[in-house]
């Protein structure tokens, strides 16, 4: 049921089992560096200045924002959207790639799952503040009440995107723990401390690993694997259905569900990128992030980069040719040309032209230049989003009502804080969990060992180059 | 509670012996209870045939998600508290969207806690660990200790290739 054919070397380095147990282990068995602490202390800060604005916006409202009539949608949604974004690829990376049977992804799913779920923690924050009166926040889950009882509106994308990110939420995390269960059994077996057993012990579920037991398990993960990826696209197609049933110029356009799913798979893939170079790098794991690693993720962006380009030439050419004035305007003299030009060529320079210097091998193959493309395509889909609601909103079909928008500081602090949020969430991922997946590397490391290894091969073997 | 049971389990450290030690002891006839190893193998799970389930389980808890959440959101928007809007049909066809995730929520939830349940599983579960290393790089064969030839399996074992033998109870 599960064979499969596997391609060239993934780990490098000739590793033995014991090797790969002692290689992942030794961050969570050695000391803490003082780099983490440092880190820690700057993540926490921004948390707290997170918290500050928080407290700020339930004590006093939503007026702390820089919101008004019109613009009723402001970096609490861009945010939203952004974060949800990144939180998609995640997933997507190692659950695609799992069903698609792609051997690579063993050594950085691990990481790219964690991401996801700090990331769709901090996108949660978002409509939730947004909601004005958060203590009230229940009313958006249907149960018998004493106002009718009047269910939600079934059919509003808005209760859509509850169901579905709180789905979405569940779903990642469970997948994300579920396959880490035979990695903390081998920490708890491995442990000498006996407040680390125990507590490794406890969160192992009992795990052993016998032959049923590997069985049910990979059956169970294929299945929610097989679940969560029609969710993955499902959850932003949501997302951009928030946008896209509004008649909003702009956004009214039934090319946004796959141009979202797309850019949400775009930025997740950047910040995998982005992370697990800064994990190669620190704990030198190049024997398992290899070079092909990168220059497979990077060839990845090359090709999502230019359906990008083409979703954002769509929508141009669509707003041309629907001859609809109000479009016309939002496109040719709004982002275009107009107030919001910077916006827009920064969205364009850094998501479509930007990821297509990946054509060059020189650049796939440093790993300096790939990591700052790597930043600069988040910092691209930041300004998608908000170029696609900041310029509908605040020039809309009446000139009467068109205002400016700028963020208030309470705005941005919260930004900053999930921004904190995320790097704890990172570090403490780090330092206390497997960062990969140790049974699944063991498990691809006999079919992808190097020539020298397999008997009857000799090294130039075609079916032995890197990936 | 069952009465405590008698196994003998042969370790080994190298991945060919234990696939071909598997498939041997099974043609020379002693019953393998189980098979420890550090991450999944394929060829184990075959030559012991074993099946599961799930598959089959999770079907179930798909359909059964549909129907359940077709049914409310019938009820609720329908029976229990109709609204006529923009002369929209009450039991409209965008909630295939509710429907959909829905599903796939109810069956993952569903999927996850009948693997817990079938595995015995669960937080602070206690883990019967026989030999440290099987988390890291050994593998384990576990027999039934047939109480006559408790000599003869020993040997067995080690002749095809384990390192050590372990006595061991469970229940």
């Amino acid at each position: 049921m599960y064979k499969t054919k596997v391609r060239g070397v993934i780990i490098e380095g000739n590793k033995s089992y014991g090797q790969i147990t002692r290689d992942i282990l030794a961050p969570i068995d050695g000391k803490t560096p003082r780099w983490w602490f440092i880190t820690m202390g700057i993540g926490t800060l921004m948390m707290l200045a997170g918290m500050v604005a928080i407290v700020n916006t339930i004590a006093t409202g939503i007026g702390t924002w820089g919101l008004n009539n019109s613009v009723a949608w402001g970096w609490g949604i861009i945010n939203f959207v952004w974060w949800i974004g990144i939180g998609h690829a995640g997933t997507a990376f190692s659950i695609f790639l799992l069903i698609l049977r792609q051997k690579w992804r063993t050594s950085i799913n691990r990481a790219a799952e964690a991401m996801t779920v700090f990331a769709v923690i901090c996108a949660g924050l978002f409509p939730a503040l947004h909601m004005g009166r958060i203590w009230l926040a229940f009313f958006i889950f249907p149960y018998p009440n004493t106002r009718g009882p009047l269910w939600v509106n079934f059919n509003s994308p808005l209760f859509w995107d509850v169901v579905a990110i709180s789905t979405y939420f569940m779903a990642s995390a469970t997948f994300w723990y579920i396959g880490m269960l035979p990695d903390l059994a081998t920490i708890r077996d491995k442990a000498t401390n006996k407040v680390k057993k125990a507590i490794y012990g406890f969160f192992a579920f009992g795990w052993v690993g016998k032959a049923t037991s590997w069985l049910r398990f990979e059956t169970t993960v294929l299945i929610l694997g097989g679940l969560a990826a029609p969710l993955v696209i499902a959850v932003h197609s949501i997302v951009s259905m928030d946008f896209a049933t509004s008649v909003m110029a702009g956004w009214h356009t039934t090319v946004f569900p796959p141009y979202f799913v797309v850019g949400a798979i775009f930025s997740g893939f950047a910040m995998v990128l982005t992370l697990m170079i800064i994990i190669r790098k620190v704990y030198k794991y190049q024997d398992y992030v290899t070079d092909g690693h990168l220059d497979a993720i990077a060839r990845i962006l090359t090709f999502i980069s230019l359906i990008m380009g083409t979703a954002y030439a769509t929508e141009i050419f669509i707003a041309w040719y629907s001859a609809m004035e109000g479009e016309m305007y939002t496109f040719f003299h709004n982002r275009i040309a107009g107030d919001h030009t910077a916006a827009f060529w920064t969205m364009v320079t850094c998501n479509v032209f930007f990821p297509q210097l990946f054509w060059f091998k020189k650049i796939r193959s440093n790993i300096w230049a790939v990591f700052v493309i790597s930043i600069i395509i988040n910092i691209g889909m930041w300004f998608e989003r908000y170029v696609i609601i900041i310029t509908s909103l605040t020039k809309d079909y009446l000139p009467a009502n068109w205002a400016p928008y700028a963020p208030s500081i309470t705005e941005v602090g919260i930004f900053v804080g999930t921004l904190g949020i995320f790097v704890i969430g990172v570090l403490l991922f780090l330092r206390f969990v497997p960062m990969m997946a140790m049974s699944e590397l063991k498990g691809v490391l006999k079919d992808t060992m190097p020539a020298k290894k397999k008997a009857g091969k000799t090294p130039d073997d075609p079916e032995n180059k890197t990936l | 509670m069952s009465k405590a049971k008698n196994y003998i389990v042969g370790i080994f450290d190298d991945h060919d012996k234990l696939l071909n030690g598997v498939e041997a002891t099974k043609n020379e006839g002693y019953k393998i209870s189980d098979v420890i190893s550090p991450y999944p193998i394929h060829e184990v799970i075959e030559s012991l045939n074993l099946k599961t389930r799930i598959p089959v389980l999770a079907l179930l808890y798909g359909i059964f998600a549909v129907l359940v959440t077709f049914g409310f959101l019938y009820w609720t928007s329908v029976v229990d508290y109709p609204l006529r809007f923009g002369g929209k049909p009450q039991n409209t066809l965008s909630f295939v969207v509710v429907i959909f995730v829905m599903t796939i929520n109810i069956t993952s939830a569903f999927t996850i806690v009948t693997f817990f349940l079938r595995e015995k599983k669960g937080p602070g579960a206690k883990a019967h660990v026989i030999d440290e290393g099987l988390g890291d790089d050994k593998y384990a064969i576990i027999l039934d200790e047939e109480e006559e030839k408790t000599a003869q399996q020993e040997e067995y074992l080690k002749q095809i290739g384990a390192i050590r033998i372990v006595h061991d109870k469970q229940k």
